[in-house]
């Protein structure tokens, strides 16, 4: 994965606002109004947000010109999870193996 | 035992990883230490390590070439920048020109810690180029993360 789309990633992920709103829509959508609800935060900073995970690829929004609830695009963040599992399953196996290699260093010793 | 990776109070780029391992402290540092013990488990099973080489003290090199079960190399050089035997080492990876795009590099600290005939690994990794693009300590990458892993895996599995 390119390392320039997880770091435009991370970095919309980076203000807490847009995480809480990204964590309401794993819920199901929503529209700005019931985004902006549990926030003290004028409509158009919640759209300043949005505008932003947007860019990121992270949220889409329906047609309905009225309502254009936002929907949440896991795509970017599909590969944030990718990597980090990716990262933790190379310690993983590598401290398995770390283990084995530790068991046989001491029966080396035992033996000697 | 997996490893965990613990994030919950973390608001950087860091990943931390811990283990315990069965072993006395000073084996355990010589495990991942000694080059020749180093390539016996680096990348784990169906790796192979055709290169590793150790100068081990601040800003020596770590030279690593890993060889994945599929006969895929990886170079990875790192630098050296603490070596407290048999506690503490800490190494920051190089960024690999050849590899389009390189893979984020990272600092690395591998603390080990005695609790009786035990050793408790733990290592903290701090990725620079997250940090790098404007990404300053409020990030918030673990919480990111710590906000919903499984809520969010569980999300992900039904899409």
């Amino acid at each position: 994965m390119p390392s320039d789309r997880l770091s435009a990633t991370l970095s919309a992920l980076a203000d807490p606002t847009r995480r809480g709103i990204l964590a309401r829509l794993t819920t199901g959508d929503a529209t700005v109004k019931e985004l902006a609800e549990p926030y003290e935060m004028s409509l158009a900073a919640i759209s300043k947000h949005l505008k932003v995970l947007e860019a990121a690829g992270l949220i889409s929004h329906g047609r309905d010109a009225q309502w254009r609830p936002r929907h949440l695009e896991a795509g970017p963040l599909r590969d944030v999870y990718a990597w980090l599992e990716g990262y933790r399953h190379f310690w993983d196996e590598s401290l398995d193996s770390l283990a084995a290699h530790l068991k046989t260093m001491q029966k080396r010793k035992l033996e000697e | 035992m997996a490893a965990t990776i613990d994030i919950s109070s973390m608001d950087q780029p860091v990943i931390v990883i811990t283990r315990i391992f069965d072993a006395p402290r000073e084996l355990v540092w010589t495990a991942i230490t000694d080059p020749k013990h180093v390539a016996q488990w680096y990348g784990g099973p169906g790796f192979t390590n055709p290169v590793c080489e150790m100068d081990l003290r601040p800003g020596g090199a770590w030279r690593h070439v890993m060889q994945a079960p599929n006969g895929a190399r990886f170079t990875i050089n790192s630098i050296f920048e603490e070596v407290v035997r048999p506690e503490r080492l800490l190494w920051r990876t190089l960024r690999d020109a050849s590899r389009n795009p390189s893979p984020p590099t990272n600092h690395n600290t591998i603390t080990l810690e005695e609790t009786g005939a035990q050793t408790k690994w733990m290592l903290v990794s701090r990725f620079d180029s997250f940090a790098d693009r404007d990404l300053t300590a409020s990030m918030g990458f673990g919480q990111m993360i710590s906000m919903g892993l499984e809520r969010m895996a569980e999300h992900l599995r039904t899409m």
